[in-house]
């Protein structure tokens, strides 16, 4: 099979899972309360969202309830009413359409984002994606560049120091809590960079040189005209090359300073799945015939392993990379949350309290899903390169 | 005469014989099982502390704490006096005069905020140590939290809740997943894509997402529990689904399966008698992997602000632990004015437990995953 049949193939087998993942989303959207829809579109009203409201509120005579025509009109406006399979296809064609509902700017995400106006939702999060995309592809690298060397040492050194201390390292990662995790780091770094006293100096310039996305910007004339009102960068919304791109060297370097400790985090939850699967595969290689006969020939024993049996490690990183895409992408929004990064886990964890918006969770939930969904197929389009037996079979 | 041994493989070491015959071979397979586990140092480590946490979690089963307490657990005001359904900590300042009550804590008066964990070596015998206190709200009066006797009602509450994720869990994926690798065909495509369609999902999304649309509907405390264990459940089967039915496609082609077959035996019994016990490993090894990640994860809900339980201190580990640290930056707030001693012991004891747990079922699990996988037992 040519290479570009498959990988059509492969992204043909990606309708029905996206179709499914919609339906799911749309059966949790549907079990909410019908008020919670209204309020989420019109805003909040006096007279509450109920077919019946006291006689007083919708000018009525009489003590009792009466009926609200306010409900069953806006109702009817949002085709509420419909039978669910029409519903569905509509949410359907909506989805599909990037016509994702507007943010509600009574909530917190609002307000916390400054977002004065009914933004799309999908405007919103075009805003704050490349930053996660940036964040995860620096993690992705330091993952890898933990995963294979470590793996592969811990493979050749088995059950010596190096093993040991690789299991103990892999273990710990994927037993400590993010959060902690990542509120120690960032404090840490605070009292190593100068923040000595950082218990009783909260606020200091030390803080802010790692909490947040950007340096804070006092007067509004500091802040570069290609940083927007809503810390979205221009053109392209990857901070670091926006910034090479308006030639602020000095900020494109802080944009990548401030991300390397939250991606360390990242890497340190996520590399122990890894470097646990390499280093298994390794063992196995290593006990294969062809590694065999490369040291009966008299390969030296380094090229033995870097090149024969390392290029098999290759496909197994690329393989489980696959397999924990979704729990590594899962942990974005605690992580962003922490160290306040713009981007769209952040948007995530502040609409969710104390006033949920569920246009932002949903879109972001489906965002997520999207990105874990294309990250496998890339996953799997690499996986058939580096092995052919995979599209030929 | 003698009588020569008989052929075949000799029995592993740990196997003993008894002079009635060979045991059962299931109680011989776990006999031999525990042994390889007890030749893994780290495995018993892992083991020793399960066991001292599950021990802990029946232990506070037989606690005076009743669930009135938890509801309001233990906000008594600074200098009052102790509340009814919630003695379990009162604090008084040592220079104002003796203890009022016997499970009272001295403070500092200048230092109000904090119980420190040293500074109550001498009721060690007098009651539960708190080992220290959260302080929640600056300015207003102070609310002291016992962070001994929250772990150790959370003991309860959070191995309860992540094994019953886990079984039901594990429970319909070894069903979903025998039934599709048994039969194949149409339905394994099926169940298949289905598992697929929800392991896109980013895992605590899903969870996120059913919460907090659902969390409207329920109130209560067995709802909220029933619901965050829900949302759980539907997140986690589909990994388990995928792992049986794996191993299900390597045991069905076994020979007693044809045998089995040859002789008659219908594809429930089939799948009951002999497929089902021969795929457990694996799942035993998620299995026990999972149980420590639950905790985990429940933090890192709690963490973002989520009200999964009905009170903000309710007692489980990684709500506390997510608590403590959520509130490092208003104790820190709290004293900036002034000296006083970096509250170390509020994230530092929850933050051990859910990590002890963690790093200990991991131990367990590694194990085993050796002693129970014949191929890694060189």
């Amino acid at each position: 099979m040519r290479m570009w049949v498959y990988i059509v193939r492969r992204a043909l087998l990606l309708i029905p899972v996206i179709i499914g993942v919609m339906t799911i989303t749309f059966a949790i959207l549907s079990a909410l309360p019908i008020q919670t829809h209204l309020i989420a579109v019109f805003g909040a009203s006096k007279v509450p969202y109920n077919p019946e409201v006291p006689c007083g509120d919708v000018g009525q005579p009489g003590s009792g309830n009466c009926r609200n025509p306010t409900y069953f009109q806006l109702v009817h406006q949002l085709g509420l009413d419909q039978p669910i399979v029409v519903q569905w296809a509509e949410y359907m064609k909506n989805s599909l359409t990037l016509n994702w509902g507007t943010v509600d700017y009574h909530s917190n995400a609002a307000s916390y984002f400054s977002l004065t106006t009914s933004i799309p939702v999908t405007t919103v999060l075009g805003w704050y994606l490349p930053y996660t995309l940036e964040l995860a592809a620096l993690s992705l690298i330091i993952i890898l560049a933990l995963a294979i060397p470590l793996g592969n040492y811990s493979a050749v050194y088995r059950n010596r120091p190096i093993d040991q201390a690789s299991r103990i390292m892999s273990f710990s990662g994927f037993a400590l809590p993010g959060f902690l995790l990542a509120t120690l780091a960032l404090f840490a770094a605070v009292i190593l960079s100068g923040g000595a006293t950082p218990t009783c100096n909260f606020s200091s310039t030390h803080y802010y040189d790692w909490y947040g996305s950007w340096p804070p910007f006092p007067q509004c004339a500091n802040q570069p005209s290609w940083i927007g009102t809503y810390i979205q960068t221009s053109p392209t919304g990857f901070p670091t090359i926006d910034a090479i791109y308006h030639g602020d060297w000095t900020l494109a370097w802080e944009s990548v300073r401030r991300m390397v400790l939250p991606a360390l985090v990242i890497a340190y939850g996520s590399v122990a799945g890894i470097l646990r699967f390499v280093r298994n595969s390794m063992l196995e290689v290593l006990n294969l015939d062809f590694i065999r006969t490369a040291r009966a020939k008299g390969v030296p024993e380094s090229a033995v392993v870097s090149h024969h049996a390392g290029r098999n490690s290759l496909n197994v990183t690329v393989t489980v990379l696959g397999l924990t895409f979704a729990g590594f992408i899962g942990g974005f929004p605690i992580i962003e949350d922490v160290f306040n990064l713009h981007g769209v886990g952040l948007l995530l964890a502040k609409s969710i309290q104390p006033t949920q918006d569920f246009g932002l969770i949903f879109g972001t939930t489906l965002l997520f899903t999207i990105i874990v969904v294309v990250a496998n197929i890339v996953v799997d389009v690499l996986y058939a390169y580096l092995d052919p037996r995979v599209r030929l079979g | 005469m003698t009588i020569p041994a008989p052929l075949g493989p000799a029995a592993a070491p740990g196997t003993v014989i008894p002079k009635g015959g060979r045991p059962r071979p299931a109680i011989a397979q776990l006999k031999r099982t525990l042994y390889f586990l007890s030749r893994n140092a780290l495995a018993m480590v892992g083991l020793i502390i399960v066991v001292f946490f599950v021990g802990v979690a029946v232990y506070s089963l037989t606690s005076p704490l009743s669930d009135q307490a938890l509801q309001n657990y233990c906000s008594i005001p600074y200098g009052g006096t102790p509340l009814i359904g919630c003695q379990q900590i009162c604090v008084y300042d040592s220079t104002m005069g003796p203890a009022p009550a016997p499970n009272c804590y001295p403070t500092n008066g200048a230092d109000i905020g904090f119980v420190g964990p040293t500074a109550n070596l001498a009721h060690l015998t007098g009651g539960p140590l708190p080992l220290g206190s959260l302080q929640p709200t600056s300015g207003s009066s102070p609310f002291y939290y016992s962070i001994y006797d929250g772990l150790l009602k959370g003991s309860a509450w959070s191995l309860g809740i992540a094994a019953s994720i886990v079984v039901s869990g594990a429970l319909i994926g070894l069903a979903l997943g025998a039934i599709a690798g048994y039969r194949g065909g149409y339905t394994d495509e099926f169940i298949m894509r289905f598992t697929d369609i929800f392991l896109s999902i980013p895992g605590i999304l899903l969870v996120l997402v059913i919460v907090a649309s659902l969390g409207g509907y329920v109130s209560g405390l067995e709802g909220r529990i029933l619901l965050l264990v829900g949302a759980f459940v539907i997140t986690w089967w589909p990994f388990y689904t995928r792992i049986v039915r794996g191993q299900v496609l390597v045991t069905r082609e076994q020979k007693y399966v044809e045998a089995s077959r040859a002789s008659g035996a219908k594809t429930g019994r089939i799948l009951v008698n002999h497929i089902i016990p021969n795929s457990l490993y694996p799942v035993f090894v998620q299995l026990s992997l999972d149980v420590g990640a639950i905790p985990l994860l429940i933090g890192g809900l709690v963490f973002l602000g989520f009200n999964i339980f009905p009170t903000q201190w309710f007692p489980e580990w990684g709500a506390m632990s997510a608590n403590s640290v959520g509130n490092l930056q208003t104790l820190i707030e709290a004293c900036q004015f002034g000296s006083c001693t970096f509250p170390w012991w509020q994230i530092f004891f929850p933050g051990v437990t859910v990590f002890l747990f963690a790093i200990s079922v991991n131990f367990l699990s590694d194990g085993l995953r050796d002693a129970l996988d014949p191929r890694l037992r060189r």
